[in-house]
């Protein structure tokens, strides 16, 4: 995930990035975007839609094709008019996002936030939120060094301050230390 | 070709030991771990291992599902800069 996912608007709102038009899809004037959104073909549920610009733009899906959605953007009926859209980056008001539920946190939400530990040290600062088949996992990059994955769950983030921007790890042992040279393969006796 | 079923699942020793040596201390510890290729037991359930990807640990907590797949399913090697949209992560 990359923290230019979030951009200030004018109104202070913050802008979540959901789609960029990446392509031209027939004659008939359809785009096709990629749609970050967790249902791609749900990118056209929310209400407004801005263009990079921050103008309203409104836009309906018609189809998927090969890993994005075909939509149809008002006002444009032609191929020459889509190719001109392509490139367009597809932004929607934090605040337009419905609620999320308890224990549920928007993934624009919880990046750029401050990680500390539960003395209060500062540890660096949340730049990704992965899910590889085991449960969400937090990236957490350190002011120096490699980026620290921290399990996101209740014992070891027991706290997740929206308003204060900040959340409170628990270390599990293990987690913080530093890595040995070897793998403990050698340490055992397997090399 | 799949894994001959008279040979059982394949788990590195030194992998049994230390999973034993978590779960009888008790404490709330992440395990790490570079054998990848180990098959996931039912008796790691519930206990937090660190896979090695090539580069760093990634926290595998093990749950029932799980049992059967190798821990390197859970630690991909490769990397994918995706955009936060409108995605919930769930606290477990």
């Amino acid at each position: 995930m990359d923290s230019a996912t979030v951009a200030a608007a004018d109104g202070g709102d913050a802008l979540v990035l959901v789609g960029t038009v990446v392509g031209v899809h027939g004659v008939r004037g359809n785009v096709k975007i990629k749609s970050y959104t967790d249902d791609p073909a749900a990118l056209d549920r929310y209400r407004p839609i801005l263009d990079g610009a921050g103008r309203p733009v409104r836009l309906r899906v018609v189809g998927e094709a090969k890993g994005t959605v075909v939509a149809q953007f008002h006002g444009v009926g032609d191929r020459d008019a889509a190719e001109a859209l392509r490139g367009t980056r597809l932004f929607v008001p934090r605040s337009a996002l419905p609620p999320a539920a308890e224990e549920e946190f928007y993934h624009a939400d919880l990046i750029g936030m401050a990680v500390d530990l539960l003395s209060g040290e500062r540890i660096g600062t949340l730049v990704a939120v992965e899910n590889f088949g085991a449960g969400d996992v937090l990236e957490v990059q350190p002011p120096q060094g490699a980026s620290i994955f921290v399990p996101f769950t209740r014992s070891t983030v027991p706290v997740v301050d929206l308003g204060g921007r900040r959340i409170v790890v628990d270390p599990p042992a293990g987690l913080l230390e530093p890595v040995p040279d070897e793998g403990d393969d050698a340490a055992e006796g397997l090399s | 070709m799949a894994r001959s079923v008279w040979k059982g699942p394949f788990v590195d020793g030194y992998l049994l030991r230390k999973a034993e040596r978590a779960r009888s201390s008790g404490r709330n510890e992440i395990i790490r771990i570079w054998s990848r290729r180990s098959t996931i037991l039912p008796q790691f359930v519930g206990l937090t291992f660190g896979v090695h990807n090539g580069h760093k640990f990634i926290p595998v907590l093990v749950n029932e599902n799980m049992i059967g797949h190798r821990f390197g399913e859970f630690s991909p090697t490769r990397t994918y800069q995706g955009h936060a949209g409108d995605k919930k992560a769930r606290r477990g």
